[in-house]
């Protein structure tokens, strides 16, 4: 059975967080009374603070994207667990602007209260708050899943895109329909061909026959609805790239931005073969490849798989992602 | 704790002595909410709620000892509130209770800008703001099977009552109210909330977080009540 390094289960995120905070002291501080994380640097320009947050397990996000041109706070739950209001709303107060915050909240049921919660008590304290919802993965989107579509790599474009914006000084108002129509542009969908284990057993969360994929897997371990058979990559691209395709609103004449992300152990060699892939299915569907990113980004602990994330571009938002930015992870 | 049979009304002594109520009746249910959650939810809920509680017990001994570092009047009947607020909102985990602690916190604002002592008016107008709170954040509706299903009924009660009438008469309408409307909660499917994930496994057992709030109600009505407090002359 794999095991993880680590002293303890209980450990494992408390020692990590401290070995981010040293390895990044240049950049993030870290505030263990309250348990959020700081950008050191950011525009003083910025007329919004940007705060994100979720479980642990997904890194480098969110807090791998702090710093100059992205966020400005980032608050660590436990592993897959949402963090608490209290980080969320110290972390906002602390990095509030003239014009508030604004949350960026991947769609699950306990990352959305509890961001509601800080924002309840941000309002309170009279200090203006917002949110974007990310919602971006096609495999949740069925009438029988009332809460909606699940957060997933989206995220990353969203918090580029965003904090680009912000360093031009942008408003509160003006942020969230940037936002929510990068939300709106952004489809992904995910595959696994082994399931993440779990950090307190080692044990695999699901098993999985040989020779077939998880298709439409979430980044908490959450099994897919359903499995296809292990075909060649390109096979599998063509399938996820319709099916993307066909679920960004407006197709015709698409340019898109491709983000290829691994789930935590699936290798770079693969990733950049899926990277190929992407870029010929694309072509052969007469959509435009604008920008692309490969790596991972928005991991599932040790999951083994990747997801593909389509984002339809425009001169605006491609200018705002190739605004310079300086994080711990951003690669570019 | 009470000094003397006070004024009709939410004074500072009698807003302390309903939270130390609470806090004594939410331990001594506490094995059953904790069956109930079992039944219908992750079973940390009791748990919680006795943690919290004893948080705000060690919170109002030190208001009563003149500790505490809020910014509002220490002998203010908002201060055992706020004080609840501060402790359910920053130290509870799960999410009914931080979900309490935006009730504490509306009720708390609604009696700190009454007239003193507040009555019936302020009781309705934090119920109802805390009610739309807990609404906004957790998106639920009456029945849905959530801790909504006795405060609506509860705020809607409030609001009924004369704004100048007896607060514990008030109370006692609402405290009626929400545990009718935790009753009601018995043969509901969740559909929001941890037991929305167990399917059927829910009916036929209350939601612990409605029945909590009923018992909330009847601790301020049983405090207001209290022998100490009827006018005895």
């Amino acid at each position: 059975m794999p095991q993880y390094f680590r002293d303890s289960p209980e450990s494992l995120v408390p020692d990590a967080l401290a070995g981010f905070a040293a390895a990044h002291a240049d950049l993030v501080a870290y505030h263990p009374d309250h348990g959020y994380f700081r950008t050191r640097h950011c525009a003083p320009t910025r007329r919004v603070g940007l705060v994100s947050g979720g479980g642990s397990g997904h890194e480098p996000l969110h807090s791998g994207f702090l710093g100059t041109g992205m966020l400005d706070a980032s608050c660590p739950g436990r592993i897959f667990a949402s963090p608490h209001n209290r980080q969320i709303f110290e972390a906002s107060r602390a990095v509030a602007r003239p014009d508030g915050v604004l949350h960026i909240v991947k769609n699950y049921t306990g990352d959305r209260i509890n961001f509601s919660i800080a924002a309840e008590r941000l309002a309170h304290e009279g200090i203006r708050c917002a949110r974007v919802l990310i919602d971006d993965d096609i495999a949740s989107d069925s009438d029988d899943i009332a809460v909606g579509r699940r957060g997933t790599g989206a995220t990353l474009i969203i918090e580029k895109i965003l904090g680009a914006a912000a360093d031009e000084g942008r408003g509160l108002e003006d942020l969230i329909a940037l936002g929510t129509d990068v939300t709106r542009r952004a489809r992904s969908l995910a595959v696994a061909s082994a399931a993440h284990n779990t950090p307190a057993s080692g044990a695999p969360a699901f098993g999985l026959p040989d020779n077939v994929l998880e298709f439409g897997v979430g980044i908490h371990g959450e099994r897919a609805e359903g499995t296809t058979p292990h075909a060649p990559l390109g096979k599998l691209i063509e399938t996820m790239t319709d099916q993307l395709l066909a679920a960004l609103p407006d197709t015709a004449g698409t340019r898109v931005l491709a983000l290829v992300n691994g789930l935590g152990s699936i290798t770079s060699l693969e990733l950049y073969g899926i990277r190929h892939a992407v870029a010929k299915a694309l072509d052969d569907r007469g959509v435009g490849l604008d920008r692309s990113l490969t790596g991972t980004f928005v991991s599932a602990l040790d999951m083994r798989g990747f997801s593909l994330t389509l984002f339809a571009t425009d001169a605006e938002t491609l200018r705002l992602w190739d605004a310079p930015a300086h994080t711990p992870a951003w690669p570019l | 704790m009470s000094d003397q049979p006070g004024p009709k009304g939410l004074t500072h002594a009698a807003v302390m002595d309903w939270l130390t109520r609470f806090a004594a009746t939410v331990r001594s249910v506490e094995p059953e909410l904790t069956a109930l959650d079992q039944k219908a939810g992750d079973g940390d809920f009791g748990g919680n709620l006795v943690t919290g509680m004893d948080g705000v017990r060690r919170a109002l001994d030190a208001l009563a000892a003149g500790g505490g570092n809020g910014e509002r009047s220490r002998r203010g009947p908002d201060a055992p509130l706020d004080a609840a607020a501060r402790v359910f909102l920053d130290d509870v985990g799960g999410t009914s209770g931080p979900l309490f602690g935006l009730l504490f916190q509306e009720l708390a604002d609604a009696l700190g800008m009454a007239a003193d002592p507040p009555g019936t008016a302020a009781l309705a107008l934090g119920t109802a703001a805390g009610t739309a709170a807990i609404q906004r954040v957790g998106e639920a509706e009456v029945g849905d099977k959530t801790m909504v299903d006795a405060l609506v009924p509860a705020a809607r009660a409030l609001a009924s009552c004369e704004p100048t009438g007896d607060p514990a008469y008030a109370l006692h309408v609402a405290a009626v109210a929400a545990h009718r409307g935790a009753r009601s909660t018995t043969d509901l499917r969740a559909r929001r909330g941890r037991a929305s994930y167990t399917g059927d496994h829910a009916r036929g057992v209350p939601d612990p977080g409605a029945l909590t709030v009923a018992l909330l109600f009847a601790s301020a009505h049983a405090e207001l009540t209290s022998l100490s407090r009827l006018p005895v002359s």
